[in-house]
């Protein structure tokens, strides 16, 4: 069935396409890589491996493995007409409804046989420690190798050692179920596109922070969380060099992502991944613009193609889902200052006690910068209690609230 | 370090107490206890631990004796994001927060006892004496005869011969890592001359879980017809341990021996064997058959991800061994276990 769903979706992007190629856009080239990865995930042929969202994917994709972290698939199937059926199941085998809906889909989706048997899980501990548990679950159900990736909190040398180590532990264990070692070339070519990605993906964030920014509030949704799935891939590069030229595209003929771009806001966290109406409403009512997503940012340097380990440890403890709460807020403030945001939305994915809980410090330290914040109370794959009316007048009062307010930007 | 009576607050069991002795404080573990208004979640979200909101609405009521510094374990998101609100509520406290490997390889060792250096010299900065390795090993010895004593204790509570049973050893535990280790021995030893009781026909009980440290709360248990003859929670029984230093561990330099212990010691759910996932399952139905248990509760506070997410496969697992077994959500205070009597009460009927 899922199989199905991928091929579906990149045939009726493709058609779409041939059909009228003005409307080949940056966002279904990137949709059909995801429709092309889904299908190797649900394919016979492949080896597959689920993991953790900050294992690198690079490594696993030049040794052959198709892989993905199992949020990502979670907001694929809650896209499906089966997705609330799925959370059904997986509380009806007892798993609390007050967890975070992305583990509760897939392990419904487990129980339901509509997850591909992989060879072997790879989990880490960041983002959290919910997802940890999860793939421990999926390992004891498909009775597959598990390998743990402990990432430490800070950036000291020793966390980097600690965690470079592990990575190559990893490399080792994937080589000894698949059976081939990380060829050394394949490997440099693979970071070298890597760091080809990381540039392109900067040149197009350093776009959407233009005023008025190309980028519409559905342009980079989940790009990047999503995108590191393809790293060491040629298609990382081309994703992010269609999105590149497009906003270039845009800048030189002076169209904004969202016309006549009003307000300017950055969404935290993740994106609520059923369809909605809250973004085409901030548009179409306020001229309000998703110009930032929280995890839409390089935090990274470029990695040694030669040595890529420690830069690649480096790069899973940078990642805005890690750490500290304090390091988390000083994160997204400097966010708000580069892309001049007049507010945030914080959905407080129901069940994130990593993300979630840090709520009411991002929310006084946004104040403390001038820069209100909108508390949702959303569970971003469960649409079963999604007031979606109830949202949407929170939302009203909050974009009145900063229509009057004084942008920080402006003093 | 002059004056012996300082404290050290921590919030986790995977606190290496030892460590703490070693450096001339006293470890204070700051437990979820006290009715004070909820006022947590407004600085984290409601959805998060009740253990972690409880322990923050202490802070922030002002609720804390005075502490030389307080230690966090990076244990689970809630752990570290206690930490983070703590900074806030209380921003002049020394503060440290020790990364903790979710798994006791090799590699997770060595990492682990750099982080235990790390807080060695934290809290000689905080005023404690220099933690030279003969002053580890002793406090390691001194912990493990309170864990000892601890342990005689609870099978008197298990064969039901200790009077008023497991709410006296909670009371204890509870003193034993907020007191100086001396004060307990004291009153162990003091306990250890009283004469058995006679046991009543009470229904032996299995408990595991993570935060219950209200001794009231096992008054209750025995109240509604139980007695607890096995028990795994963090503030109970993986509080304080006996730990071994392996041979190969104790010719290093620095606190590898106690890192391997540390993370060797009876596990919270959030610690993971990758070679056996569900480990923690499987060890729930051993304890729970050793125990010649007639049934199993299941405490667990609300929102804690690591036991949420395992306890589907515990109850399967449970039924496969034909164990009956309660699960009990709570939120760290009396109130929300009182609720549960009637479960309780009628859980215990069904078994008789």
């Amino acid at each position: 069935m899922m199989l199905q769903y991928f091929e579906n979706l990149e045939s009726g992007i493709n058609n779409a396409i041939k059909e009228n190629p003005e409307s080949a856009s940056a966002r279904k080239r990137y949709t059909i890589e995801i429709a092309r990865l889904g299908k190797r995930l649900y394919s016979d042929t492949d080896r597959k491996a689920w993991a953790g969202a900050l294992v690198p994917f690079d490594l696993l994709n030049t040794m052959g493995v198709t892989s993905c972290y199992a949020e990502f698939m979670a907001s694929v199937l809650v896209s499906t007409d089966i997705g609330m059926e799925l959370l059904e199941n997986a509380e009806q085998t007892g798993y609390a409804s007050d967890t975070c809906g992305y583990h509760r889909a897939i392990i419904g989706a487990a129980h339901k046989c509509l997850m591909p048997i992989p060879e072997f899980l790879i989990s880490t501990t960041s983002p959290c420690t919910g997802g940890q548990a999860v793939l421990e679950n999926l390992a004891r159900l498909f009775k597959r190798d598990l390998f743990v990736i402990h990432i430490p909190q800070d950036e000291s040398d020793q966390s980097v050692n600690f965690l470079a180590d592990q990575i190559e532990d990893m490399v080792e264990f994937v080589a000894n179920h698949t059976g081939s070692p990380l060829d050394k070339n394949k490997q440099c070519k693979a970071i070298e596109n890597t760091n080809k990605a990381r540039e392109v993906m900067s040149d197009v964030y350093n776009l959407a922070k233009q005023v008025p920014s190309p980028a519409n509030g559905r342009d980079l949704s989940n790009f990047g969380i999503v995108m590191p799935l393809f790293f060491g891939t040629e298609a990382a590069v081309e994703i992010a060099q269609f999105y590149r030229d497009e906003f270039k595209s845009r800048i030189n003929a002076n169209n904004s992502g969202v016309p006549g771009e009003s307000l300017r806001l950055m969404w935290l966290q993740n994106r609520i991944q059923f369809k909605n109406t809250l973004v085409k409403m901030l548009e179409s009512e306020y001229k309000a613009a998703i110009v930032i997503d929280e995890l839409n940012d390089i935090t990274w340097d470029p990695i040694d193609p030669n040595d890529p380990y420690v830069g690649l440890a480096r790069r899973s403890i940078s990642s805005p889902l890690h750490g500290t709460a304090k390091r988390r807020i000083k994160h997204i403030i400097e966010l708000a200052e580069a892309y001049r945001i007049d507010g945030a939305i914080n959905p407080c994915h129901w069940g994130c006690r990593q993300g979630t809980g840090a709520r009411g410090l991002i929310d006084s330290s946004m104040k403390e910068i001038g820069v209100p914040v909108l508390n949702l109370e959303v569970d971003c794959v469960d649409r079963r209690n999604f007031a979606e009316g109830q949202l949407i007048t929170r939302i009203e009062a909050f974009m009145e609230m900063i229509e009057s307010h004084p942008s920080p930007w402006k003093k | 370090m002059e004056d012996k009576s300082k404290l050290i607050g921590f919030t986790c069991a995977y606190t290496p107490l030892a460590l703490i002795d070693a450096a001339g404080f006293v470890p204070y573990r700051i437990l979820p206890m006290g009715d004070w208004p909820d006022q947590a979640g407004q600085i984290l979200h409601e959805n998060l631990c009740p253990h972690i909101k409880r322990i923050l609405d202490r802070a922030m009521q002002d609720d804390i004796p005075d502490l030389s510094g307080i230690v966090f374990m990076n244990s689970c998101d809630a752990m570290r994001r206690l930490s983070d609100a703590w900074q806030k509520v209380r921003p002049n406290d020394n503060t440290v927060l020790i990364d903790l490997p979710i798994s006791k390889d090799d590699r997770s060792v060595s990492f682990f006892a750099d982080e235990l250096n790390r807080f060695a010299e934290r809290l000689s900065q905080w005023g404690g004496d220099d933690i030279r390795p003969e002053g580890v090993e002793n406090s390691i010895g001194r912990y493990n005869e309170l864990a000892i004593h601890l342990n005689e204790l609870k099978k008197r509570v298990n064969l039901g011969t200790l009077k008023d049973g497991s709410t006296r050893l909670q009371a204890i535990y509870n003193k034993a890592v907020t007191e100086p280790i001396e004060n307990v021995l004291e009153l162990i030893k003091q306990i250890a001359g009283e004469p058995d009781v006679i046991a009543d026909n009470a229904l032996p009980i299995y408990i595991f879980g993570n935060v219950l440290p209200d001794p009231e709360v096992f008054t209750l248990f025995e109240s509604c017809g139980a007695r607890i003859v096995g028990e795994d929670l963090c503030t109970g029984s993986r509080m304080i341990n006996v730990i071994e230093i392996e041979n190969n561990d104790k010719s290093l330099d620095g606190f590898k021996g106690l890192a391997r212990a540390t993370l060797s010691r009876p596990a919270c759910a959030r610690t993971i064997d990758p070679s056996n996932p569900g480990k923690m399952i499987h060890d729930v139905v051993e304890k729970a058959k050793a125990s010649n248990a007639r049934g199993v509760i299941g405490h667990i506070i609300k929102f804690c991800d690591p036991y949420l997410a395992r306890l589907p496969s515990v109850r399967e697992a449970l039924k496969k061994e034909g164990l009956s077994f309660l699960l009990l959500e709570g939120d760290c205070t009396m109130r929300s276990i009182g609720q549960h009597k009637t479960r309780i009460e009628a859980f215990i009927e069904m078994l008789r």
